[in-house]
C-alpha cells in the first residue's frame, strides 16, 4: 500500500512539474504516409518547446509511438533501396556520392563573415550557455559568433566547426560554421539594431574572454539560417500545420539514424532546442526545411566546459547505474571511468576505448533514437563508413587546433569510433542484435 | 521508477540554490580563480537553474545590479534571505562595488558593503575595503573547554561591526599574500533563545572572559595562500594551503589582546577520471594572549557543526586552541549527484602544548551532494558522534 501511495505521489509531483514547465506542445497528429512531392505551406505557427519540459517528459514517460511486443514500426521515409530520399529533412551527400575533400572541408553555407570592414554587433546572445553575439558583415550577412569557455580554449569552437561539416556531409541540413578571429576594434555596435547595443555591452562580454598576445579573440561564426524561422521541431509527432510533414518524426530513418551519427561524434545534446525549422522558398515552392543546429556539445565539449566522461554513457537521470554506484559505494567502476582521456583542455573527454556504439546515450532519451531498428542503424553506419581516414583528417583540420596533438587525438578517436560503428552495425550476420532485442523484447 | 526521479527533480527545483553560508568573502578572495575543473557534469535541473540564474543575474546587473541574496549566515541561523547590489563591471572590471543586507527567520541580521580594486597592476595587486555589521541573537555557548556538557547550552547575542582594509599581491597565479588592518567593535547581549538560559546567567567572566564586558579591537593580519584546486566551490583535484597570522589589540578594556595563527591544509586526491575523490583537510587555530590578558570567548576558536564536526552541535566547543581533521571519500553516483563517507576528528584545548592527536573527538557519517557546473550547491550530511546523530541541510560546499 505504501508503494502505491509513493507511486501516486511521485506521479502527482511529476505531473505538477510538467504543468509548471509551461503549456503543452501543440497536439501532434499521427498522419502516416510517405512525403513524396512537396506541397506549398501556408502560415506556420512557431513552436516554442521547453528544454526543461522535454527533459522531464522524455526522462519520465517518453513521447511518440514506440515499438511494442506486438507491433514494430519500420521507418517510413525510406525508398525501395532502403535509403532515405532527398527531402526537407535530408539530402543524400557523401554516403551516396563521394564528396571531394575540398567540398567536405568547405561544408555548408556561403563562407565566413567578410573581414573587409568591422562587424556590426546587432545583439548579445542570450540563449544557450556559451557567450556570444550576433553580427552582420559588410555584405549584410548575419552570423552568430560564439566563444570558447575561457578555461578551455578551442574546445567548443573546434567541436562545432568539425561536427557541422560531418553532419552536413552525412546529409543533414545545417548552417555554415567557421572558425574566425577578431580584435575588439573589429566590432562596432549596430546603430539600426532593434535592441540598442553599446560599446560597454561588447566590452562587458569580452572582458572575461581569453585573447592572444595581439588582442585577437577566437570564435566560431555560425551563419544565420535564411528564411522565416518557425522554431524547433520535435523528435516525435509531426508539425500539424506543415502539409509535407506526414511521417511521425520518431518513424523517420533520417532521425533514427541520427543516433549513430550522434554516437560517433558524441553529440549528446540532441534535443529539440538544437533544431530549427525555417520556411524557405526554393524552385517556387514555399516549404518548411528542417535544420540541426548547435554542435558545441560534440566530441569532448559540453559547450561551456569539458564533457564529463559519464556523458555518452549514462542519461542525466539514469536510475540503474546510479543505484549501482550508490549501493556499491563506488567500488564498481564503469569502463568509461577507467578510460584514458586527453589532458588537453581543447580536447576534453572524448575517447574511443570505452565507446560501445549501441550503448551510447544522449543526455536524455530521444524518441526517434529509442525507435531505431537494425535497418536504421545499418543505413547510418553505411553513411559513416564512407568517411575515409583522409576525409576525417581534412575535416578535423577545419577545427584549427593550435596544438597538433589535439588534432591528432580527435582524428584517431573518430577513426576508431567509426570502425567500431561499422563492426557493430555492418559486420557479420548479426549486426545489431542488441537494439533489436531492446525494442522487441527478444533476440532476432 | 522514473517517477521517483521526477519527484526528486521537483524537490531540487523548489530547494533552489543559496550562497555559501560561510562568512562573506572579499572580492579579492572571489577573484582568485584557479583553473577550472576538467571533468565536471551537471544534473539537468541544476544546469537549468544555473542557466536561469546566470541569465537573471545578467539582466539584473544590466538593470542596476540588484539581486536576491539568500543564505550567507552562520550555522544555526535558519534560512536567510536578503538583497544585494553588486557591480563588478565598473571601469572595465577594475572596480567592484557590493552591498548586501540579509535577515533570517530567527532574527539573525547581516549587512555588509565592499569596495575593491581587484585587478591592479595587471591583476597582480588587489585592494579591498570591507565593512560588516552582524547581529546574531541566538548564538550557542556550552562553556569553556573540551569537557563542557552538552546540557549546559546557553545562548547569547553577538553584535559586531568590523572594518577591514586588505592589500595583497598575486606574484604567481596560485600564490597570494597580503596584509590587512581593521577595527572591530563587539557587543554581547542576552540570548534570545527561549529554551536556554542566557549565557551571562550561567557563566561568569572567570570561566568565560568577555561575557560581562566587551571591547573594541584593532586587528592586523598577514596571510599567504597557495591554491591549486581545480575549483573553489567543488574541488576534485589539487590542494589549498594557507597560513594567517592575526593580532587583536584591545583598545578599550585592554584585557583581551591576543595573537592567533590559523593554519589550513586541504588536499584532493582524484582517481577514476575524478569520479572518486579522497578529500583531506587539516586545520589548526593557535592563540596566545598577552601577559595579563585573556581571550574573550566570542573570539575563541570553536568546534562543532555542519562545517567542522558534523556529529556535534554548532559552536559546541570553545577554547583557546583548536585542531580539526576531516577525511571524506566521495563518489559520484550520477550526473550532478555525489555521495560521501566521512570521518571528522578534532579537539579544542587550552594550551598549545596539547597540540597532538590525543583525546580527539570523532564523528562519522555519510552525505549526499548536489552540484552544478563546478559547484556544490546543496549537501545533506548525517553525522554521528558520541553526543548523537545530526542531519544537516546546507547550501554550500563542505571543503
Amino acid at each position: 500500500m505504501a508503494k502505491v501511495q509513493q507511486f501516486l505521489l511521485t506521479c502527482l509531483l511529476a505531473g505538477a512539474l510538467v504543468l509548471l514547465a509551461g503549456p503543452p506542445p501543440p497536439q501532434r497528429s499521427t498522419k502516416l504516409g510517405p512525403s513524396s512531392s512537396l506541397r506549398p505551406v501556408g502560415k506556420i505557427e512557431p513552436t516554442r518547446p521547453s528544454d526543461f519540459k522535454e527533459f522531464i517528459t522524455e526522462s519520465c514517460a517518453g513521447s511518440g509511438q514506440r515499438h511494442s511486443k506486438d507491433r514494430i514500426y519500420p521507418a517510413q521515409d525510406v525508398d525501395s533501396a532502403g535509403g532515405v530520399p532527398d527531402s526537407p529533412w535530408y539530402e543524400n551527400r557523401h554516403g551516396t556520392r563521394r564528396m571531394s575533400v575540398d567540398a567536405l572541408v568547405r561544408g555548408p553555407g556561403d563562407g565566413p563573415p567578410s573581414s573587409t570592414s568591422p562587424w556590426r554587433v546587432v545583439a548579445i546572445k542570450s540563449e544557450g550557455v556559451t557567450p556570444g553575439f550576433q553580427i552582420k558583415d559588410s555584405a549584410d550577412r548575419r552570423y552568430m559568433v560564439k566563444l570558447d569557455p575561457p578555461d578551455h580554449p578551442e574546445l567548443a569552437t573546434s567541436a562545432e566547426a568539425i561536427a557541422t561539416r560531418l553532419f552536413h556531409a552525412f546529409g543533414y541540413h545545417v548552417p555554415g560554421s567557421y572558425i574566425v578571429t577578431f580584435r575588439r576594434q573589429d566590432l562596432i555596435p549596430d546603430a539600426k539594431s532593434d535592441s540598442p547595443i553599446g560599446d560597454q555591452d561588447i566590452d562587458r562580454l569580452l572582458s572575461e574572454q581569453r585573447h592572444d598576445d595581439s588582442g585577437r579573440y577566437r570564435a566560431v561564426a555560425n551563419r544565420f539560417i535564411e528564411g522565416e524561422l518557425v522554431g524547433p521541431f520535435y523528435f516525435s509527432g509531426v508539425r500539424p500545420d506543415d502539409p509535407n510533414d506526414l511521417i511521425p518524426h520518431e518513424h523517420r530513418r533520417s532521425l533514427r539514424g541520427l543516433y549513430v551519427m550522434s554516437a560517433w561524434l558524441n553529440n549528446t545534446d540532441t534535443k529539440s532546442g538544437n533544431t530549427l525549422d525555417a520556411v524557405v522558398t526554393e524552385d517556387g515552392i514555399r516549404y518548411v526545411k528542417h535544420y540541426l543546429i548547435d554542435f558545441g556539445a560534440s566530441l569532448g565539449s559540453a559547450s561551456y566546459e569539458s564533457k564529463s566522461p559519464r556523458q555518452g554513457h549514462e542519461y542525466k537521470m539514469d536510475l540503474k547505474p546510479a543505484l549501482l554506484q550508490l549501493f556499491t559505494a563506488g567500488v564498481y567502476v564503469p569502463k568509461w571511468a577507467r578510460a584514458k582521456y586527453s589532458r588537453l583542455r581543447s580536447v576534453g573527454a572524448f575517447e574511443a576505448k570505452s565507446f560501445q556504439p549501441d550503448k551510447w546515450k544522449p543526455s536524455y532519451p530521444n524518441p526517434a533514437f529509442e525507435n531505431r531498428l537494425p535497418e536504421d542503424t545499418a543505413w547510418a553506419a553505411r553513411k559513416i563508413a564512407a568517411f575515409r581516414d583522409d576525409d576525417i583528417r581534412a575535416i578535423v583540420g577545419t577545427g584549427r587546433y593550435s596544438d597538433p596533438e589535439a588534432s591528432e587525438w580527435i582524428v584517431k578517436t573518430l577513426i576508431v569510433r567509426r570502425d567500431k560503428i561499422v563492426r557493430a552495425y555492418l559486420a557479420g550476420s548479426k549486426p545489431n542484435t542488441e537494439s533489436a532485442a531492446r525494442v522487441t523484447g527478444r533476440t532476432r | 521508477m522514473r517517477y521517483r526521479f521526477a519527484a526528486y527533480a521537483l524537490f531540487l527545483v523548489f530547494a533552489g540554490r543559496a550562497e555559501d553560508a560561510h562568512p562573506p568573502t572579499t572580492a579579492a578572495q572571489r577573484l582568485i580563480r584557479p583553473p577550472q575543473i576538467e571533468f565536471d557534469e551537471a544534473l539537468a535541473i541544476s544546469t537549468a537553474l544555473q542557466w536561469w540564474s546566470d541569465r537573471s543575474t545578467f539582466k539584473t546587473i544590466r538593470y542596476g545590479g540588484f539581486r536576491v541574496k539568500p543564505g550567507g549566515m552562520v550555522a544555526g541561523s535558519g534560512f536567510a534571505l536578503g538583497g544585494e547590489f553588486f557591480r563588478d563591471d565598473l571601469a572595465g572590471g577594475q572596480v567592484l562595488i557590493r552591498a548586501s543586507g540579509r535577515s533570517s527567520f530567527t532574527g539573525y541580521q547581516l549587512y555588509d558593503a565592499e569596495f575593491a580594486l581587484p585587478r591592479l597592476l595587471g591583476e597582480h595587486v588587489f585592494v579591498d575595503l570591507l565593512g560588516t555589521y552582524r547581529n546574531f541573537p541566538r548564538m550557542s555557548y556550552f562553556g569553556p573547554g573540551p569537557d563542557s556538557s552538552k546540557n549546559s547550552r546557553t545562548s547569547y547575542r553577538l553584535e559586531d561591526v568590523a572594518y577591514e582594509l586588505t592589500v595583497g599581491v598575486n606574484p604567481f597565479s596560485r600564490l597570494r599574500l597580503g596584509a590587512s588592518g581593521g577595527f572591530l567593535q563587539v557587543n554581547v547581549g542576552p540570548g534570545q533563545h527561549s529554551r536556554f538560559l542566557s549565557t551571562e546567567e550561567a557563566f561568569g567572566p572567570v570561566t568565560t572572559p568577555g561575557v560581562d564586558r566587551q571591547s573594541d579591537f584593532i586587528t592586523t593580519r598577514g596571510f599567504v595562500d597557495f591554491d591549486y584546486r581545480d575549483s573553489t566551490s567543488g574541488p576534485r583535484s589539487g590542494g589549498y594551503y594557507s597560513a594567517t597570522f592575526s593580532n587583536y589589540e584591545d583598545r578599550s578594556l585592554r584585557t583581551g589582546s591576543h595573537r592567533r595563527l590559523d593554519l589550513r591544509a586541504q588536499q584532493y586526491i582524484p582517481f577514476f577520471s575524478k569520479q572518486r575523490v579522497i578529500a583531506l583537510r587539516g586545520y589548526t587555530a593557535l592563540t596566545e594572549a598577552r601577559a595579563g590578558h585573556r581571550i574573550p570567548f566570542y573570539l575563541q576558536p570553536t568546534l562543532g557543526g555542519p562545517d567542522t564536526m558534523r556529529g556535534f552541535h554548532p559552536f559546541r566547543f570553545h577554547d583557546e586552541n583548536l585542531l580539526l581533521m576531516n577525511a571524506e571519500y566521495r563518489w559520484k553516483i550520477s550526473s550532478g549527484v555525489e555521495m560521501a563517507a566521512f570521518v571528522d576528528s578534532g579537539k579544542v584545548f587550552a594550551t598549545r602544548q596539547s597540540l597532538d592527536t590525543r583525546d580527539l573527538m570523532h564523528s562519522y557519517g555519510v552525505g549526499m551532494r548536489f552540484n552544478s557546473r563546478e559547484s556544490n550547491f546543496l549537501r545533506v550530511d548525517v553525522g554521528c558522534g558520541n553526543e548523537g546523530c545530526r542531519v544537516w541541510l546546507r547550501f554550500n560546499n563542505f571543503f
